[in-house]
C-alpha cells in the first residue's frame, strides 16, 4: 500500500521515531510508534494487538446510547469496591477544571462521560507504574443514573487496588497524567505512562503454543474445550465446554423426537429449529475451541467503526453441479446502508446458458448498532430480514420465485471470553415461501415452503486502519441455492458449507470471495466499489 | 510439492465423491445380469434379473422384473442340459426358449411350492446362442391391472408378513413395487432374509429400487447382488415402469441419461416413475427431499412434459397424495419403519388400477393394521 500521509507528516512522523527510539526499549515496546508503525500510514494494514480495543466482557450494551468507551476485560479483584467509593465524583465541574487546565476536551469526556437527563455510560482512567498504582473514575449522570465505571491498575509492585483490564474506545482517548491530581487519584505517584499498556490487552498473557492447537484439533473437536484447557485458560474452557453441552443437549432434545415421531409434518419445524440450534452451538463452540488457542498467534480485528452507505459490486461465479449444464455467471450486486435500514440485491447471471438469479430485499435492524455507524459497538446485533427472490432455469425449463423472512444476530464471542476477541458467531433462521412455474406444455406448479437456516464463526477482519470486513466459515440449511444440499446416504437432508469472506482494503475498493460445497461447488469472486466510503 | 498434488487430487476425488455419490452404483448397474461360467455365457437384456447362481447345468435367476429375456451362449463342449431356476418371478409364468434363428427349444416345467419360484428344464444347443424370456402369458395385452406400491419395511422385516396377507386377500394384485429401504442397514442377511420371508409370505412378486438405507453397507453391492439394478425399466400390459436410484437425493447423471431414453420410449404410452428419495417433500419445512430444489423441479418437470402418468416414492414414513408439476404423486412409505406419528396412517400400501389406453384409474389407501 502506498502511505497517503503528505511529506510534512512523514518528516514529523520520522522525527518522532527518533525520539521514540531513544526511549528505554521497556517504554518504546507499547509506544505509540508501535501504533505508527504497524499501522496503515507505514504500510501495515492494522495496528498492534495491544492497542485497547472495544473488547467487553461485561457485555456493554447493545446500543450503548453515549459512548461506548471502556469495559472491563477481566475480573476485578476485591479492592474494585473501594476504588469506586474512594473515587470523587467526576462531574460537569471536572470538566471544566481539565477545560480550565488546557486538557483537550476528548480527553476530558473520557473520563468524564455526562448526560444530561440521566443516561451515562462509559469512561476511565488507565495508569501505570513502576510500583503500586491506583487509579479510579467515575460518571455522574446529570439525573443521578451512572454506569460503566472501570479502572486500570498495573506496576511492578502488588496493586492494591482494581485490576480490571480495560478497553478504550476511539473517541476515549487515556489522558496521562490527568488522574495524577485530585481525588482520582490520591495516593499516585509520577510515573511514565503509555496508551499501549501491556495489561490492557489479556492477550499478552497467552503465548501461542502449539499443543493446545493440536489438540483443539483432536480430539478438540470432540472435546470443545480442551484446546484453552492446555493452554491454561480454564474460564474459556469451562465456557465452550458448556456451549458444547448445551449444543449437543438441544440436538438430543430435537432431534430424538424427530426419530421417535418419524419426522412428523406435525412437529417437524420446531424440533427442527432445536436440533439446528444445537448443532449452531456445537459448530460455535468447535470453532471456539480452535480460535481461542490460534489467536495469540496473530493480532484479532476488531469492527470497523463504520462501513460506507452504499457499495457496488461485480465479479465472476463459477459453479460445478454435474445435474446442471450452467458453469459461468457474472456476479452483480448493490449494498445501501440506511441507517437501521440494509438494502440489497444480488444478481447471478450466466451469459451462455441463461440462467439467471436475482434476490433483492432488505433488513431492519433490531437490536445494535447500524453498520453505518457502529459507534464503538462490538459488531453484536440482531436483524429482521425480508428477501424477494427470482431465478430462471432456461435449460431445465422452470421458474422459481418466491419470498423469505427471518431473523439474523451476530454475536461478539469476546462476550464469551476475552480468548476469542476478535471473533463472532451468526445464526440465522427463516422461512421461505416459493412457487415453481414450468412454462409450457406442463399447466400446473407448485408451492413450496422451506425452512432456512444459517449458523457460522467469523473473524473480523481489520483493526482500525482503512481494511474492514469480515470473514465467516458457515452452514446454509437452504436447498434452493447454486450450492444445493449434499448428496448424502441419509437423502437430501444436510445443507451446505461455505466460507466468505467481504472486506474494504481501501477506502474506496474492496473484495469478496466466496466458496460453498453441497451438491455442487461455487465458487465466486467479486470486486467492491464503496460509494462514501471514508472510515 | 508432490505432497500437494496427491492431496490436490484427493481433494478433487473426495469433492467428486461428494457430487456424484450414486455414480459408482450406476456404474455397476450396467453389470447386472451377466455371467460366465461352465461353458455358458449369460446376458440379461437391461438387466432385469439378478444372476444368482451359475454352475454346471444348473442356472438361477432373482427376477426384478415380470418379463425379461436373457441371451445364453452355450459353449461347443458344455453340456446341453440345464436347470434354470427364476425366484421372484409372476406365478404364472412360463419360459419360452428358442435359438437365434427363431427355433424353439424343449422346455419342461418343474413342480415347486412357493407361488414366486419357478424352474424350468431346458436343452441348449452347444454352440449356439438361445433367447430365453420368461414372462406371465398376457404380458402383451393392454387389459387394465393392479399392482401394490410399498416402501420402508427396514426394521419392521420381522413383521413384514402381515403386509403381504393382507395382500393375499386381494388376488387381483399382480406384482408389488417397492420404492426402496427393504431392510434397516442393506447387509446380506438382511437381504436374504427380506427375500425368504417374500417368498414365503406372498403369492405375487416384488419388483423394486435400492432406498438410502440399503446403501449403509458397502454402497448397496449387495443389494446389486442379490437383487438387480437400481435404476431400470420395464413394460407390462402396455404400461411402463421405470424405476430410479435417488437414494442421495439426486439422481446421477448417467441414471437420468438412462430415464431420458424410458421417457422418450413411452411419451405416448403410459408411464409409471418410481424411486425412494422424492424429488419434493410435499411438507417443505422438513426438507425430505432431494438435495436440490433446482434439480427436483428439473427432473419433476422433465417428467410432466414427457408425458409421465403417475409417480411414486417412499422415504418418508406415511401416506402423501399429491401432485407435483400436475404429475399424480404418492408416498406410501407405509412398510412399517418408524412412523410418521399424528398422522393417523400407520403400515399401509396403495393398491393402483392402471390402464394402456386411460392412464392412472385408482389409488386406494389399504391399510394394514
Amino acid at each position: 500500500m502506498v502511505s497517503e500521509l503528505p511529506l510534512r507528516s512523514r518528516w514529523a512522523s520520522l522525527a518522532l521515531m527518533g525520539f521514540l527510539a531513544a526511549l528505554p526499549s521497556v517504554a518504546r515496546a507499547q509506544s505509540a510508534f508501535d501504533l505508527l508503525s504497524a499501522g496503515p500510514e507505514w504500510g501495515g494494514q492494522d495496528v498492534p494487538r495491544d492497542v485497547p480495543v472495544r473488547l467487553p466482557a461485561s457485555v456493554p450494551p447493545i446500543r450503548g446510547g453515549v459512548e461506548q468507551g471502556l469495559a472491563a476485560r477481566s475480573a476485578p479483584v476485591g479492592g474494585m469496591a473501594t476504588v469506586r467509593e474512594g473515587a470523587a465524583s467526576v462531574s460537569r465541574e471536572a470538566g471544566e477544571d481539565g477545560a480550565a487546565r488546557g486538557v483537550p476536551e476528548s480527553e476530558v469526556r473520557a473520563h468524564a462521560a455526562l448526560a444530561g437527563d440521566g443516561a451515562a455510560a462509559g469512561a476511565s482512567t488507565v495508569l501505570a507504574g513502576d510500583v503500586s498504582t491506583a487509579g479510579a473514575e467515575t460518571v455522574r449522570a446529570g439525573g443521578g443514573a451512572a454506569a460503566g465505571a472501570s479502572t486500570v491498575l498495573a506496576g511492578d509492585g502488588a496493586a492494591t487496588t482494581a485490576s480490571t483490564v480495560l478497553a478504550v474506545s476511539d473517541s476515549a482517548e487515556v489522558v496521562p497524567g490527568i488522574s495524577q491530581s485530585g481525588p482520582l487519584a490520591p495516593q499516585m505517584k509520577p510515573a511514565p505512562v503509555s496508551p499501549g499498556l501491556a495489561p490492557l490487552s489479556p492477550m499478552n498473557d497467552r503465548p501461542f503454543k502449539v499443543i493446545p492447537v493440536a489438540a483443539s484439533v483432536l480430539p478438540g473437536l470432540v472435546f470443545h474445550g480442551l484446546g484453552p484447557w492446555l493452554a491454561g485458560d480454564g474460564q474459556t474452557a469451562k465456557r465452550l465446554f458448556a456451549l458444547e453441552g448445551t449444543g449437543l443437549g438441544l440436538i438430543a432434545l430435537g432431534g430424538v423426537p424427530i426419530a421417535f415421531t418419524g419426522a412428523s409434518r406435525r412437529t417437524i419445524a420446531p424440533l427442527y429449529a432445536v436440533t439446528l440450534a444445537g448443532f449452531s452451538l456445537f459448530g460455535v463452540s468447535a470453532l471456539a475451541n480452535l480460535y481461542a488457542v490460534t489467536s495469540p498467534a496473530f493480532d484479532p480485528g476488531v469492527p470497523a467503526s463504520s462501513l460506507p452507505p452504499l457499495e457496488l459490486e461485480m465479479g465472476y461465479q463459477y459453479v460445478s453441479d454435474p445435474s446442471f449444464d450452467y458453469g459461468h455467471f457474472v456476479s452483480l450486486g448493490a449494498l445501501a446502508r440506511l441507517d437501521t435500514v440494509k438494502l440489497e440485491a444480488a444478481a447471478r447471471l450466466s451469459p451462455g446458458e441463461g440462467n439467471t438469479q436475482v434476490r433483492m430485499g432488505g433488513a431492519y435492524r433490531l437490536l445494535g448498532e447500524p453498520e453505518g455507524a457502529r459507534r464503538g459497538s462490538d459488531g453484536t446485533a440482531l436483524d429482521a430480514e425480508l428477501y424477494g427472490l427470482f431465478h430462471r432455469y432456461p435449460t431445465e425449463g422452470f421458474t422459481v420465485a418466491g419470498a423469505e423472512v427471518g431473523l439474523r444476530g451476530r454475536y461478539a464471542m469476546a462476550r464469551v471470553s476475552p480468548a476469542l476477541a476478535g471473533s463472532f458467531a451468526e445464526a440465522s433462521i427463516g422461512t421461505s415461501l416459493q412457487g415453481y412455474s414450468y412454462p409450457g406444455a406442463v399447466n400446473e406448479g407448485n408451492l413450496d415452503e422451506q425452512l432456512l437456516f444459517t449458523f457460522g464463526y467469523g473473524v473480523w477482519l481489520g483493526r482500525g486502519g482503512p481494511v474492514r470486513g469480515d470473514a465467516l466459515l458457515y452452514y446454509d440449511h437452504r436447498k434452493d441455492g447454486f450450492a444445493g444440499g449434499m448428496r448424502t446416504r441419509g437423502g437430501g437432508v444436510v445443507g451446505s458449507f461455505g466460507l466468505r469472506g467481504r472486506a474494504l482494503l481501501m477506502n474506496d475498493w474492496g473484495v469478496a470471495a466466496e466458496v460453498q460445497a453441497g451438491g455442487a461447488i461455487v465458487g465466486r469472486l467479486s470486486l467492491i466499489y464503496a460509494v462514501g466510503g471514508e472510515s | 510439492m508432490r505432497r500437494a498434488l496427491y492431496l490436490g487430487a484427493a481433494g478433487a476425488l473426495l469433492l467428486s465423491g461428494c457430487m456424484r455419490p450414486a455414480e459408482n452404483r450406476a456404474v455397476r448397474d450396467s453389470r447386472v445380469g451377466r455371467a460366465e461360467s461352465s461353458g455358458l455365457s449369460l446376458e440379461v437384456e437391461d438387466g432385469l434379473a439378478a444372476v444368482r447362481n451359475l454352475a454346471p447345468g444348473a442356472l438361477m435367476l432373482w427376477g426384478n422384473a415380470p418379463v425379461f429375456t436373457a441371451r445364453a451362449t452355450l459353449a461347443a463342449d458344455a453340456p446341453s442340459d440345464w436347470v434354470l431356476t427364476v425366484r421372484n418371478a409372476m406365478p404364472d409364468a412360463e419360459l419360452h426358449a428358442e435359438v437365434d434363428g427363431g427355433e424353439a427349444l424343449p422346455v419342461e416345467p418343474l413342480s415347486q411350492a412357493l407361488p414366486t419360484v419357478k424352474m424350468w428344464r431346458v436343452s441348449l444347443r452347444p454352440g449356439a446362442t438361445a433367447r430365453l424370456t420368461v414372462a406371465p402369458p398376457d404380458w402383451q395385452t393392454r387389459e387394465p391391472f393392479r399392482f401394490a406400491a410399498l416402501a420402508d419395511v427396514q426394521e419392521a422385516l420381522p413383521r413384514v408378513g402381515d403386509i403381504y396377507e393382507r395382500m393375499r386377500r386381494d388376488d387381483s394384485l399382480r406384482f408389488i413395487l417397492f420404492a426402496g429401504d427393504l431392510t434397516e442397514g442393506g447387509s446380506r442377511e438382511e437381504l436374504l432374509e427380506f427375500q425368504e420371508r417374500l417368498e414365503a409370505g406372498s403369492r405375487i412378486p416384488l419388483y423394486a429400487t435400492l432406498g438410502n438405507h440399503e446403501t449403509f453397507a458397502k454402497d448397496a453391492e449387495e443389494y446389486t447382488a442379490l437383487v438387480g439394478r437400481g435404476s431400470q425399466s420395464f413394460t407390462f400390459r402396455g404400461v411402463r415402469f421405470s424405476v430410479v436410484d435417488s437414494s442421495n437425493g439426486t439422481l446421477d447423471p448417467a441414471v437420468e441419461e438412462q430415464l431420458e431414453t424410458w421417457l422418450a420410449a413411452s411419451r405416448d404410452g403410459v408411464h409409471v416413475v418410481a424411486m425412494h428419495v422424492p424429488p419434493q417433500d410435499p411438507v417443505g419445512l422438513r426438507g425430505g427431499g432431494f438435495a436440490s430444489r433446482g434439480e427436483a423441479a428439473g427432473l419433476v418437470g422433465k417428467l410432466a412434459r414427457e408425458g409421465v402418468d403417475l409417480t411414486l416414492y417412499g422415504h418418508i414414513h406415511s401416506y402423501y397424495s399429491f401432485t407435483n408439476a400436475g404429475i399424480p404423486a404418492f408416498i406410501s412409505g407405509g412398510g412399517g419403519a418408524i412412523p410418521e406419528t399424528f398422522d393417523g396412517v400407520g403400515r399401509h400400501y396403495l393398491a393402483v388400477d392402471v390402464d394402456a389406453s386411460e392412464g392412472l384409474r385408482e389409488a386406494s389407501l389399504i391399510r394394514v393394521d
